[in-house]
C-alpha cells in the first residue's frame, strides 16, 4: 500500500469519528481520520457533558433510553478517567405534576434503568443545593463525562493502533469512479497544501457538517441543525446531576463537571449557514438562568463563566421529507443500499452517550463491506488512561514522588499522567493557575497531541477554561507554543484569536464579576502588554 | 471624624488629589479598599507628554522620578508604542532601532516575561537579539509552590540579590549594547533600577511583565507614604458604604469599619474607579454606582454593551458617571455641589490609548482647584 492508501477514511474529528477510528483500528484496519478544524469542535465539545442514565428518554423514547443505560455502564468501565460517577436526581416541583413520577419510574425500570423514589428530605441531604421546595425526587445513575478527554482518548488509542490523524484538513471533493467513492481530495486549511487519499470505504462522521459532505458525494441526508445553548457557572454548586421530572423541556438539566456546573439547554432550529458560528442571545441567557434557578436557587447568585451553544445533528426519517418526524436515535446509512453509491457510509444522529455504539455500528458496516470478520472489542477494552480501575489508586501506588505536573494532570490524563515526562523541576511550574496546568503537561500536549493553536491546547489541557478565562495563561502558553513551532508571528495572531474566542463566550453573560474580569483583561492585553 | 475633604478611593486619582490638598494645608482622609488600577500600571502616563510642573513636583517630592523624551518605548509583547511621560524604569528611545545587539535575560521558569516575543520585535527592527536564562539558588524556594514564580515574589528577592544578578549578566555580556530585563526590580529599594543601569556597560531596558506591576505597586507605596507624611489619613482596607445627603449636599459618608463614626467633610471626592475596582457595578439590566446611586451614563440595552471583537473598542468601557463641567456628579438629575468625581469612574477609558493615568491626574487637579477656589 502507498502512504496515501488506507482501508478506511473517516471524515470528522468529533467523538463519533474518533470512536469509529478507534474501533476500525482495533479491528486491524489501516485508518485515516480527516478533520477540517480541531478535535471536539462541533457538538462533541458543546453539550452538557452529561453521562445520561437514559432516564430522560425513558418515557418518550425507550430505544434511546436502553442504549444510554448500556453505554453508561460501559463508559464507567472503559473511560473511568473521563467519568465522574455522581448519580442524578429527577425532582418534582410544586408546579409539576407529581403523577408523572410514577410513569417516569415505571418507564425507567422497563428500560433497565435503576430509578429509586426517595424522600424529598433525603434528596436535600444528598444534594444540599437542590431547590428546597421539591415535592418529589427519584435517584438515577446519571453522571458527568468530559467529552474533550473522551474524544482525545479515543483518538490516542486509534493512533496507538496505527491510525493516522490529519487535523485542519478539509475534504474538498470525492474521488469517484462510476458509482464508487474511491477516496477524497483534501486541502490543509493552514498551509493550503492539497493531497488525495484513497480507501475502499469512506465514513461520513462529520456531525451537522455531514449534511454537506453527503451532498458533495451526491447523496442526500436530511439533517436539521438544532441549536442548544448552555451556561457554565464558576463553581460546582451541585454534586449530583439535577433534572426536572417532567416532559423534557428547556434548561432542565444541571450537570456538575470538574470545578464547574453547566445548565442547559434550549433547542432552536437554525439555518445551515449559522452552524460554524453559533451565538447565544440575551433571551437564551435569561431563560437558562431563570429556569436553572428552579433546579438549584444558588444559580441566581453564582458567577457565570461562559455561554456557549452547540448544534445537534438531527436527522429526519427517510420516509418523511417534511422533517417533522425527527429522530434523536442513531442513523447509520450504507449509501450503497440506500442510494446505489458504493464505498460510502454516513453515521449520524445519536448522542455523545452512544458514540461507542455508533462507532460499532459504522465499523460493523465497514467490515461487512470489506469482508472482514472481526468482533468489536471496544466495549471491553479500556481507553488509554483508564487501564487501571482508579487513577487515584494508581497515583498512590506507582508514583512515589509524583511531580506537580503529574499530580495535576492525573484528573485529565488518568493513568497516562504517570508517563508525563517531566525533564526537570522547571516543567512543574504552572501556566494555568485556575485549572492547574503545568509547563510539562503543555509541552507533552504540544509534542504528542497534534496541537497547533492555543484553542487546540485548551481542548486537550483545559487551559483558559477556568475563572480568568485565559487572562493570564493565554500569553504564557503562547510563549511555549511559539518556542515549539518556532514562529512568533503566527503565535501573535493565534493569541488574538484565542482571546476573541474566549470573549465570544463571555460577553453574552458580561455583567458583574465577569465584566470586571473582562475589563481587567482589556487593560492587561491592550495597556500593559501592548498586543 | 471631621475633615476638609474625604476621598473615596486610594488609586492614582485619589492619592494625587489627597497629596495636592494636604500640600495646601487641607485636612483629608482617603478610604481605600486596597484594589486599584496601579496594580496593573504600565509605568507610563500614556496620554501625557511633558509633565505639568505641579505633577512633576508631587512625583519628585514622593521620590518618584519620571521623564519624557520624544520617541518610542518597548512593550512586553515586543511591539513599540509612542513614548509618553514615564517612570524612570521605562526606557524611551528616539527610534525602535535603539541598539545593535541585545541580550535578553530571564529567570529560568519565569513565564510572565515574554522574551521570545520581545526578541522577535527587536529582530524586526534589525536588532540582533539572544535570550539567556539565569538559575539562581536564591530563587529555588519559590518553586516549592508552582504558582510562586510571579513578579512580586521575584522582586522581593531581587531587592536583596540584585548585585549578584548584575555579576551574572556581566558574564553573559559579549559585544551587546543593550540588556533587556523583566520589570522586577526596585519594589522596596527604589534605587535599584538606577544602580543596575550604572553597573552594566550596556543600555539597560526594563520591560513589563504580567501583573502585578512592580513599578505600579512601588508608585502606590511611594505616593501613600508621601500622603501620610503630609498628615493625610489613609484608611486602608475600608470601604465607603453610603452617604448622608441633604438637599444636594453630602454631609458625611459611612464606612464598613467605622460604622457609626461617620466621616464628615466640607467636600467629597469620589475616585472609586470603574468596574474592576467596583466604582461601577453591572447587572444584566443596568449599570449603577453602588455607594450613592449616582446617575450613570450607560445604555440599559445590554446588547449594545459589547463589541464581539476583543481587539475592538468596547462600548461598556465608555460608561461612567454623569457630571457637569466642574466634575460634580448627578443624583436623580440634580448635581451634588460639594462632591467631585475623578479618575476612571468617569468612564471613556481606552486601554489601547492608555487614557487611564492621564485622565486620573487631570481630573484630580481639576477637582482640587475647584475645592481650593471655594474656601
Amino acid at each position: 500500500m502507498k502512504p496515501n492508501e488506507f482501508d478506511i477514511i473517516i471524515i470528522g474529528g468529533g467523538i463519533t469519528g474518533a470512536g469509529t477510528q478507534r474501533d476500525c483500528a482495533m479491528r486491524g484496519l489501516r485508518t485515516l481520520l480527516i478533520e477540517k478544524s480541531d478535535i471536539s469542535t462541533g457538538a462533541t465539545g458543546r453539550n452538557h457533558g452529561l453521562l445520561h442514565s437514559g432516564a430522560r428518554y425513558a418515557v418518550n423514547d425507550a430505544e434511546s433510553a436502553e442504549e444510554c443505560i448500556r453505554e453508561n455502564m460501559i463508559l464507567r468501565r472503559i473511560a473511568a478517567h473521563c467519568v465522574d460517577e455522581t448519580d442524578g436526581l429527577f425532582i418534582t416541583l410544586p408546579e409539576d405534576d407529581l403523577a408523572y413520577q410514577a410513569t417516569f419510574v415505571e418507564s425507567c425500570r422497563k428500560a433497565g434503568i435503576r430509578a429509586d423514589i426517595i424522600d424529598p428530605e433525603e434528596a436535600k441531604r444528598l444534594e444540599p443545593s437542590v431547590n428546597p421546595d421539591l415535592i418529589g425526587a427519584v435517584r438515577v445513575p446519571d453522571g458527568s463525562v468530559d467529552p474533550f478527554r473522551l474524544c482525545a482518548a479515543n483518538m490516542l488509542d486509534a493512533k496507538i493502533h496505527g491510525g493516522q490523524v490529519r487535523l485542519y484538513t478539509e475534504v474538498t471533493g470525492f474521488i469517484r469512479e462510476g458509482d464508487t467513492i474511491k477516496g477524497v481530495h483534501t486541502r490543509n486549511v493552514q498551509t493550503g497544501e492539497e493531497q488525495d487519499f484513497y480507501a475502499p470505504v469512506t465514513v461520513n462522521a462529520a456531525g451537522i457538517w455531514g449534511h454537506k459532505i453527503a451532498e458533495m458525494a451526491g447523496v442526500n441526508v436530511g439533517m436539521f441543525p438544532a441549536k442548544g445553548a448552555l451556561l457554565i457557572f464558576a463553581h460546582r454548586i451541585n454534586n449530583m446531576v439535577i433534572n426536572r421530572c417532567r416532559k423534557p423541556s428547556n434548561a432542565d438539566i444541571l450537570v456538575p463537571g470538574d470545578t464547574v456546573c453547566i445548565i442547559g439547554t434550549t433547542s432552536t432550529r437554525i439555518p445551515f449557514e449559522e452552524c460554524d458560528d453559533v451565538a447565544v442571545t440575551p433571551d437564551e441567557v435569561n431563560l437558562l438562568i431563570s429556569e436553572g434557578a428552579k433546579l438549584s436557587p444558588a444559580l441566581m447568585s453564582t458567577r457565570i463563566l461562559r455561554a456557549y451553544a452547540g448544534v445537534r445533528p438531527l436527522v429526519s426519517a427517510d420516509n418523511d421529507p417534511t422533517g417533522r418526524n425527527i429522530s434523536r436515535g442513531i442513523v447509520c446509512l450504507d449509501h450503497e443500499e440506500r442510494d446505489g453509491l458504493k464505498g460510502f457510509i454516513t453515521i449520524t444522529g445519536g448522542k455523545l452517550m452512544t458514540y461507542r455504539l455508533m462507532a460499532e455500528m459504522a465499523t460493523d458496516t465497514v467490515c461487512r463491506k470489506l469482508g472482514i470478520d472481526k468482533k468489536c472489542e471496544t466495549a471491553d477494552t479500556p481507553l488509554p488512561g483508564s487501564e487501571e480501575k482508579s487513577y487515584k489508586e494508581v497515583a498512590q501506588t506507582i508514583w512515589e514522588n509524583p511531580s506537580m505536573a503529574q499530580k495535576s494532570a492525573a484528573s485529565r490524563l488518568g493513568t497516562r499522567a504517570s508517563r508525563l515526562h517531566v525533564n526537570d523541576k522547571y516543567e512543574d511550574s504552572l501556566i494555568c493557575e485556575c485549572e492547574e496546568v503545568s509547563v510539562g503537561e503543555i509541552n507533552a500536549a504540544i509534542e504528542r497531541m497534534d496541537v497547533t493553536t492555543l484553542t487546540d491546547l485548551r481542548r486537550r489541557t483545559r487551559i483558559g477554561m477556568g475563572t480568568c478565562q485565559g487572562e493570564f495563561c493565554a500569553c504564557r502558553a503562547a510563549g511555549l507554543l511559539a518556542k515549539a513551532h518556532g514562529c512568533i508571528e503566527r503565535e501573535r495572531a493565534d493569541l488574538n484569536n484565542f482571546l476573541t474566542e474566549r470573549w465570544k463566550g463571555n460577553f453574552p453573560i458580561g455583567w458583574g464579576d465577569t465584566l470586571r474580569e473582562a475589563e481587567y483583561t482589556q487593560w492587561v492585553y491592550k495597556h500593559v502588554l501592548g498586543i | 471624624m471631621k475633615f476638609d475633604t474625604v476621598i473615596t478611593g486610594g488609586g492614582l486619582a485619589g492619592l494625587i488629589a489627597g497629596i495636592s490638598l494636604q500640600k495646601e494645608g487641607r485636612s483629608t482622609a482617603i478610604v481605600s479598599s486596597g484594589q486599584n488600577a496601579l496594580h496593573f500600571f504600565s509605568g507610563t502616563f500614556e496620554s501625557m507628554k511633558e509633565s505639568p510642573a505641579r505633577l512633576q513636583e508631587i512625583l519628585s517630592e514622593a521620590g518618584i522620578r519620571a521623564n519624557y523624551a520624544d520617541g518610542v518605548r518597548l512593550m512586553p509583547m515586543g511591539t513599540f508604542r509612542e513614548s509618553a511621560l514615564s517612570l524612570e524604569d521605562i526606557s524611551l528611545f528616539e527610534k525602535p532601532a535603539f541598539a545593535r545587539k541585545a541580550l535578553i535575560v530571564n529567570f529560568m521558569g519565569y513565564h510572565d516575561f515574554f522574551f521570545s516575543f520581545i526578541a522577535d520585535g527587536l529582530q524586526k527592527e534589525g536588532i540582533e537579539a539572544r535570550v539567556r536564562f539565569l538559575r539562581l539558588p536564591e530563587m529555588e524556594h519559590l518553586r516549592q509552590s508552582p504558582s510562586e514564580m510571579r513578579s512580586v515574589q521575584i522582586a522581593r528577592i531581587m531587592d536583596r540579590i540584585w548585585e549578584k544578578v548584575v555579576q551574572e549578566i556581566r558574564l553573559l555580556l559579549k559585544d551587546d549594547d543593550a540588556v533587556i530585563l523583566p520589570q522586577v526590580f526596585g519594589l522596596q529599594d527604589i534605587s535599584v533600577p538606577g544602580r543596575i543601569r550604572e553597573a552594566l556597560p550596556a543600555k539597560v531596558v526594563f520591560v513589563g511583565t504580567l501583573p502585578p506591576s512592580v513599578p505600579g505597586l512601588r508608585t502606590q507605596m511611594q505616593l501613600r507614604r508621601r500622603y501620610e507624611t503630609l498628615g493625610g489619613t489613609f484608611l486602608m482596607g475600608d470601604e465607603v458604604k453610603s452617604a448622608h445627603i441633604h438637599e444636594g449636599v453630602v454631609h458625611s459618608v459611612v464606612t464598613q469599619n467605622l460604622g457609626n463614626h461617620y466621616l464628615e467633610a466640607d467636600s467629597f471626592i469620589l475616585a472609586t474607579g470603574s468596574f474592576f475596582s467596583k466604582g461601577l457595578i453591572s447587572t444584566p439590566e443596568s449599570v449603577y454606582e453602588p455607594i450613592i446611586g449616582l446617575d450613570v451614563n450607560a445604555s440599559d440595552d445590554r446588547n449594545t454593551w459589547y463589541n464581539p471583537d476583543f481587539a475592538g473598542k468596547q462600548p461598556y468601557m465608555d460608561f461612567g458617571l454623569v457630571t457637569d463641567d466642574d466634575l460634580h456628579p448627578f443624583k436623580d438629575g440634580e448635581p451634588i455641589k460639594n462632591m467631585y468625581a475623578i479618575g476612571s469612574v468617569l468612564g471613556n477609558t481606552r486601554p489601547e490609548l492608555g487614557t487611564g493615568a492621564g485622565a486620573a491626574i487631570r481630573s484630580a487637579f481639576k477637582a482640587v482647584d475647584s475645592i481650593l477656589s471655594k474656601a
